[in-house]
């Protein structure tokens, strides 16, 4: 039931998107762009702090590595 | 007629505190989305740094939206105090913008910036998300609203003059909220507030990182807010652009005086990059040139022009003279509404009726207007040109600045080298006031460039005003800036406070999520006393 409602959720909230999209798409352009924009933005600031967490792993990893190997 | 001085006084009033006022909003704006961003990597990753991040740089947008939200409350009466006219005539249009503005910003933002604030030990994970997400773009949307209604001041669509009300009325609201230039500016604006956050985040976490200090906030802070940076500089120039283009087609005065255009120039026409307008000889002396890229600009095409501002003027004294009538019409209608020939006479001459009051200002008696006076009116069409024109440069000399900061930031980032690169890190901390700086600028292009007009091209504004005394309006000036002096003057002490202080200060180590908090008596409860639903 609960995947039901969750899946009903997602398809309107999907139909809503799809509406304003087809809207904003023909009399605010800009704002379009501006949804669009804006949620690329903080995603992309996002991956990037997730690629620092994953630079740093590999980074902490090869040290490990390094001071494991015997001279 | 209002006394001129009265006029200029209310001018000073309004743009000073709403340059005091814009000081604070480009960082809510911007910040409320970055708080999201770091948000999302807490509760997609888990990891307890990127909680500490936000609790900390929420405790900054903080500081920062008390005192937006108390220099912004005066501004909205200010239009009713000081421009009782100008709302009397548009307030029609004017007033549904501001009013959803009013609730955007008071009941949505501020209700959900409260459980923000307080809800971290009360909320699930997810629940808080949401809120802060939805901070952010109540914060932007409740922006929208008062550049809907400044967007209707430059470029006045879906309304139209009432002879029997004697007043502005609404016409089309969708016409008024997807006019071009409300869409442009809205983007404009709210990204040029993402730069201005950006700056900051980038600034203060250069700062920590030159002295070591809570180097994995830092760090992370950096590489987020260069990411950010460098995409919304994109955007805010494009935007700008955008702007730019709307401006050719509906503010030529306002184009021409940001170029220091006085005569039409022949296809492609070059850009001055450097020229010291001369408004009284109507010429630049000394300029520096590009070719062909103001046409490139403003029209998107090599072949295309604009007018200069002495072709503008001789258009104005066209529209003025077909203005009279249209006031004189209204005159005679003000006295005997059901006159039918006067009502005939207003709509054969309503386009032009703003250019019939705006020369009422030298010539009150509209039955003897000579030509020099005008042609004195003509002349007033045109914005303070030199101020225009370097406030325009100098607000994209320092986006074009910020966009090479904030490309060569992202680039060490994201090699990781940037605690290596000081000499960047100690750039940023220097930059953080230039957003700042290129948002007042920005503000006053848009501002001195719609002059002589308060609704461009309809209501003057030396007819917009209230009927103060001079003493009243200088009183209040003096007190409005001693206020907003001492309110920036707070926001400095607390945000560099908080800065000093650091994170730790403000929402544990990061380690671990807070084991304690605090109460409105001062005193701390373990948070397990209320079931602390953080990993909820």
């Amino acid at each position: 039931m609960r995947s039901v409602l969750y899946f009903l959720l997602f398809l309107v909230i999907a139909v809503i998107v799809t509406l304003l999209a087809a809207i904003l798409g023909d009399e605010g352009s800009w704002y379009f762009a501006w949804l669009i924009g804006t949620t690329m933005l903080v995603l992309i600031s996002a991956a990037g702090a997730a690629l620092l967490d994953a630079q740093e792993e590999h980074a902490a990893a090869q040290a490990a590595a390094a001071e494991r190997k015997p001279l | 007629m209002i006394n001129g001085t009265v006029v200029d006084l209310s001018r000073i009033q309004f743009a000073a505190t709403a340059l005091y006022h814009f000081l604070f909003v480009p960082l809510t704006l911007g910040l409320s989305f970055l708080l999201a961003a770091m948000e999302t990597v807490y509760v997609t990753t888990g990891k307890p740094i990127y909680r500490q991040m936000a609790q900390f740089w929420g405790k900054l947008f903080m500081i920062n939206f008390a005192l937006g939200v108390a220099t912004g409350l005066t501004m909205e009466f200010q239009f009713g105090t000081n421009w009782s006219f100008y709302s009397s005539f548009v307030g029609d249009i004017f007033g549904a913008p501001l009013a959803i503005e009013g609730l955007m910003a008071f009941f949505m933002e501020s209700t959900f910036v409260g459980l923000m604030v307080f809800g971290w030990e009360r909320l699930s994970r997810g629940q808080h998300l949401a809120v802060t997400w939805l901070v952010a773009l109540g914060s932007n949307l409740s922006a929208l609203w008062i550049l809907v209604a400044n967007g209707f001041m430059q470029d006045p669509v879906g309304a139209a003059f009432n002879p029997v009300t004697m007043r502005m009325q609404l016409t089309s609201f969708q016409k008024l909220i997807f006019s071009p230039d409300v869409q442009s500016k809205f983007v404009h604006t709210s990204i040029a507030g993402y730069v201005t956050a950006a700056m900051f985040v980038a600034g203060v976490s250069a700062y920590y990182m030159l002295r070591n200090r809570h180097l994995d906030l830092a760090k992370r802070s950096f590489r987020m807010a260069a990411l950010y940076g460098v995409l919304a500089t994109i955007g805010v120039i494009t935007l700008g652009d955008a702007l730019g283009f709307v401006a050719a087609r509906v503010q030529p005065t306002k184009l021409a005086a940001m170029e220091g255009l006085w005569r039409k120039e022949v296809a492609p026409m070059p850009f001055n990059v450097i020229a010291f307008p001369e408004q009284a000889e109507q010429r630049n002396i000394g300029k520096v040139q590009v070719p062909a890229v103001l046409s490139l600009l403003v029209t998107h095409s090599l072949t295309g022009t604009v007018p200069g501002i002495a072709a503008l003027e001789r258009q104005a004294v066209g529209r003025i003279q077909n203005g009279i009538p249209a006031v004189q019409a209204l005159e005679a209608l003000a006295k005997n509404p059901n006159d039918a020939a006067a009502l005939a006479q207003f709509n054969a001459h309503k386009a032009d009726l703003g250019y019939g009051f705006l020369v009422q200002r030298f010539a009150p008696d509209l039955n003897n207007v000579t030509p020099a006076e005008v042609q004195e009116a003509a002349r007033d069409t045109i914005p303070p040109v030199a101020a225009v024109f370097w406030s325009f440069r100098l607000m994209v000399g320092l986006g074009l600045a910020m966009l090479a900061y904030f490309v060569l930031a992202a680039l060490y980032t994201l090699r990781n080298r940037i605690q290596k690169k000081t000499w960047i890190l100690k750039v940023a901390v220097w930059m953080i006031p230039v957003p700042f700086l290129a948002n007042e600028m920005g503000w006053l292009v848009a501002e001195l460039g719609r002059q002589p007009w308060t609704v461009f091209g309809v209501l003057p504004t030396w007819m917009s005003a209230s009927t103060h005394s001079v003493g009243y309006m200088a009183f209040s000036l003096i007190g409005f800036v001693t206020l907003y002096s001492i309110f920036i003057a707070v926001e400095m002490y607390l945000m560099v406070r908080a800065i000093r202080l650091g994170p730790e200060e403000h929402g544990g180590s990061g380690d671990a999520p807070p084991q304690t908090r605090p109460t409105l008596a001062g005193r701390t409860v373990p948070a397990a006393a209320y079931g602390n639903k953080l990993e909820g």
